[in-house]
């Protein structure tokens, strides 16, 4: 499946160009996918106005700058970058002019945005029909929300995600980051794929009005139909299922968690053979799904004091007990990954809750190769987010670190836009690329 | 059967009409098939003769569990064809293959190895269709140590390393009830189809493999942990009402209105640049405490962190205000301030917002079966000329058999008759 091929590949997106306005992680990430299968995305930013995650930590060193965030460099690996000052004279023809040399233009802008400066879809397609669009603010184009700041935190909870986060009877916590940022994108990217293999097939382009909201709501699972249809409201359960029993997050000796969850009347018996059948498990009321469902509160008691037992703190090992004559069988206990490839062993889907720093080391996570470690001119050698998927033939590349602010600048206003050397040194000194 | 062919709606006008989808996958790609479907796919759902277990994934419609009850197989099939195809029989392995000739895309949720050893691994099927996109989705990826353990949607959750952001120290993580795995994993995967879509176009019709973890998926949802763990080796807090700020408790950016809850922004809210704008309205409505004075502004306005017992108070500020307000109306007069409030909404609120109301952004789907019509979510993205388009109900088992096997692969009744009596369909 993954032997190189014989036949030359070319990457998918390879001649696309892309003017990439969109900021922050949505419209970022889209363009990510697109860099990533080889089309040229230039971001294009102003210095005046730096992109808000620029000044967004973790900074390399500490040292706060426009290129050393680590949150922008992750959005934007494999991409060009260029700086244009919208509000200098002729920052909006440049612009149009470079949009002429492109196929797609991406932005997340407050609906009207574009269009003040001329850059609407109906301005920028005037004279041609093949140019492919998508504008991504939080809310769409249209509706009385429509100018409504905010971002993905959020946004997490207008589209539901607080209310489905965050223990029964307690304040709608939500996601502890930015949570539709990490969503909805991928449903954005879908949009705009199927846009281009349209006009690929057809050399129709188009507008795409994308409301990050709309999308967010399709991630909620069963929650809105089960209230059209059932009238149930569904709201949150902290790490319960209403569908399994048990099913929760339990803490080791070590400190850190463990999840597990018992869906099938298999994992079940799983689970009481991963404990050794003790008595609570027998009991008539534990019997079947629906039993055990109402009786979560003791089944969570028993694993929570069973997983305290065994396993251990291989910092703080525990000292014998002195009462234990010589003949007392030692308890065997587990740390915590020996904990999780136990219940796994009996079948029970079971995991660690994984820091960002245990990623690092997850040995699934090292064997998928998921993080690319790419050398940018500031802040050196960075991991960087690949994605979830490998594809045989085109495998996505992250190409090159993230762009430094106007880094491109020469190529792209010389060799793009077109400007002659004295106009590129007037302009430069004009403030034009600020 | 009366009902045959009432779905799914016709949708010529989709950037993906014309292309065809088989759909073999569980909860980590039934979403991903049904997007497809919503862009112009013909979306072909293969069941077993007993159905698809996930028809029996609660909730369901009026608490009555049966195979076209549940609201999940609602939720994730809608659109549909669903033909039975019995793939632990030769002559069922052998009718997938004619689909599989007839089909763009497989997507494939069994075990890494399972569909090789019924013969239909990817190597086999590409033989037979160098075309196919074939999309496996597990819960690890194809190959590496933890290749063949379980996995459900809080298990990615925490090997993904998103819920560890979650949640608060004392209680520890916590999970969305609402599975965000299975969410990200079919979203996610959904980007790797349309990329092999597009790459077959550019590469000679040629096909390829597409294989996709939900563990990776969920380390994609991260936000800007895992560069901070890179830079400054810090691991996040879980910052339960308040944000994560490196390892830090920052801003709280929940508050209790006196119907329901509020997020108001560290930026836009009472602490940093936006915080005049806020001080003015505590100020007109005689609220603000004394954080009006000259003093209070140049420390709420600037970017240095405040003193524990100044945070306490600007927050017992804030939220007194809120709490005699409702959250609708803190919100709009916040938004008017040019602060990126925004309200906690549940399912239901969601369904009576005035904003998606606006946008039309509902459905009414017809259930013609019950007799009924439910509102089901709208368009995720709005194409001009190529617009999404909601299909119809999820199919019954096998709906479309005589449909797909007749009409598509040309057996005659005959012929689905003996595979009726084989067992096969």
């Amino acid at each position: 499946m993954s032997e190189p091929d014989e036949m030359q590949w070319k990457k998918p997106f390879e001649g696309l160009r892309v003017a990439d306005f969109a900021w922050v992680g949505v419209g970022p990430t889209v363009s990510k996918y697109l860099a990533d299968q080889g089309a040229e995305v230039i971001r294009i930013e102003s210095s005046t106005y730096p992109e808000a995650l620029r000044r967004v930590p973790p900074f390399v060193n500490d040292q706060p700058g426009l290129d050393n965030s680590g949150y922008y460099a992750n959005f934007n690996s494999s991409k060009l970058g260029m700086t244009v000052n919208l509000k200098h004279p002729r920052g909006p023809e440049l612009v149009k002019r470079l949009i002429r040399e492109c196929d797609v233009v991406t932005e997340s802008f407050t609906p009207g945005t574009m269009a003040r400066f001329g850059l609407d879809y109906a301005s920028l397609s005037e004279g041609r029909d093949d140019l492919v669009m998508i504008s991504m603010p939080l809310y769409g184009q249209t509706g009385r929300w429509s100018s409504y700041m905010g971002y993905g935190h959020v946004l997490q909870a207008a589209a539901g995600y607080n209310h489905l986060t965050g223990w029964a009877d307690e304040p709608p916590i939500g996601t502890g980051i930015a949570y539709t940022d990490f969503l909805v994108p991928h449903f954005a990217a879908i949009a705009l794929i199927a846009a281009l293999d349209h006009r690929r097939r057809t050399g129709q382009g188009q507008f795409i009005d994308f409301g990050q909201m709309e999308a967010a709501v399709h991630g909620l699972g069963t929650a809105i139909l089960d209230w059209t249809a059932n009238g149930h409201e569904q709201t949150r359960m902290g790490n319960r299922d209403p569908e399994a029993a048990p099913h929760g997050c339990y803490r080791c000796k070590d400190g850190r968690y463990i999840v597990l969850a018992c869906f099938t009347e298999k994992q079940w018996d799983g689970f009481k053979a991963a404990l050794g059948r003790p008595d609570w498990c027998d009991l008539e009321r534990m019997r079947r799904r629906w039993q055990r469902l109402n009786e979560q509160k003791e089944i969570d008691r028993h694993i929570q004091a069973w997983i305290e037992d065994v396993t251990l703190d291989p910092a703080h090992p525990e000292p014998d007990d002195p009462d234990d004559s010589p003949d007392t069988p030692k308890v065997e206990r587990l740390t915590t990954e020996q904990l999780m490839m136990h219940f796994q062993k009996f079948g029970v889907p079971c995991g660690i809750v994984n820091s960002p720093e245990a990623m690092r080391s997850d040995p699934q996570i090292a064997h998928r190769q998921h993080y690319w470690m790419l050398e940018h001119p500031t802040m050196g050698l960075r991991s960087y987010d690949g994605p979830a998927f490998r594809l045989s033939g085109t495998p996505s590349e992250l190409t090159k670190a993230a762009p430094l602010l106007g880094g491109d600048n020469e190529y792209v206003y010389r060799e793009l836009v077109g400007l002659s050397e004295e106009e590129f040194v007037e302009l430069l000194a004009d403030g034009a690329f600020e | 059967m009366a009902n045959e062919a009432s779905v799914p709606l016709p949708h010529v006008q989709g950037p993906l009409s014309g292309y065809r989808v088989l759909d073999l996958a569980d909860e980590k790609g039934q979403l991903c098939a049904r997007l497809l479907g919503e862009l112009g796919a013909d979306v072909i759902k293969v069941e077993a003769r007993e159905g698809d277990p996930t028809r029996h994934n609660g909730p369901f419609f009026r608490g009555d569990e049966g195979p076209d009850t549940s609201i999940y197989w609602w939720a994730m099939n809608a659109g549909k064809r669903s033909v039975t195809c019995e793939l632990r029989l030769e002559p069922g392995r052998e009718l997938f293959r004619e689909l599989v000739l007839k089909s763009d895309i497989l997507i494939e949720t069994a075990r890494p190895g399972h569909m090789a050893s019924l013969g239909l691994g990817y190597e086999s099927l590409a033989a037979l269709n160098p075309g196919l996109i074939m999309l496996s989705i597990t819960n690890f990826g194809q190959s590496g140590p933890y290749r063949d353990l379980e996995a459900t949607d809080i298990v990615a959750s925490a090997l993904g390393g998103h819920m560890y952001l979650n949640g608060d120290m004392e209680k520890g993580p916590v999970r969305t009830t609402a599975p965000q795995a299975y969410a990200q994993v079919n979203a996610q995967a959904g980007v790797g189809a349309m990329i092999a879509l597009y790459a077959r176009g550019v590469n000679d019709g040629r096909g390829q493999y597409v294989d996709v973890s939900m563990q990776e998926a969920m380390a994609n949802a991260m936000d800007n942990t895992q560069q901070t763990w890179d830079i400054r080796g810090i691991n996040p807090i879980r910052p339960g009402i308040r944000r994560n700020n490196a390892g830090q408790y920052g801003a709280r950016y929940l508050f209790e209105a006196s119907d329901g809850w509020l997020t108001a922004l560290q930026v836009g809210g009472l602490i940093g640049p936006g915080a005049d704008r806020i001080i003015d309205w505590l100020a007109e409505s005689g609220e603000a405490r004394g954080l009006d004075s000259p003093a209070w502004r140049a420390k709420l306005t600037s970017l240095q962190p405040l003193s524990d017992s100044d945070r306490d108070y600007v927050e017992e500020t804030l939220n007194a205000f809120c709490k005699t307000r409702k959250k609708d109306d803190l919100v709009r007069e916040a938004q008017a301030r040019a602060a990126g409030w925004a309200p906690v909404l549940s399912p239901h609120e969601i369904v009576e917002n005035g904003h998606l109301a606006d946008r039309e952004f509902w459905i009414r789907v017809q259930h013609e079966d019950l007799g009924e019509s439910f509102i089901y979510p709208g368009a995720p993205f709005r194409l001009e000329a190529t617009p999404w388009q909601q299909r119809g109900r999820a199919p019954h088992v096998g709906e479309h058999n005589h449909d797909v096997y007749g009409g598509l692969l040309g057996k005659d009744d005959a012929e689905l008759r003996r595979l009726r009596a084989r067992m096969v369909i």
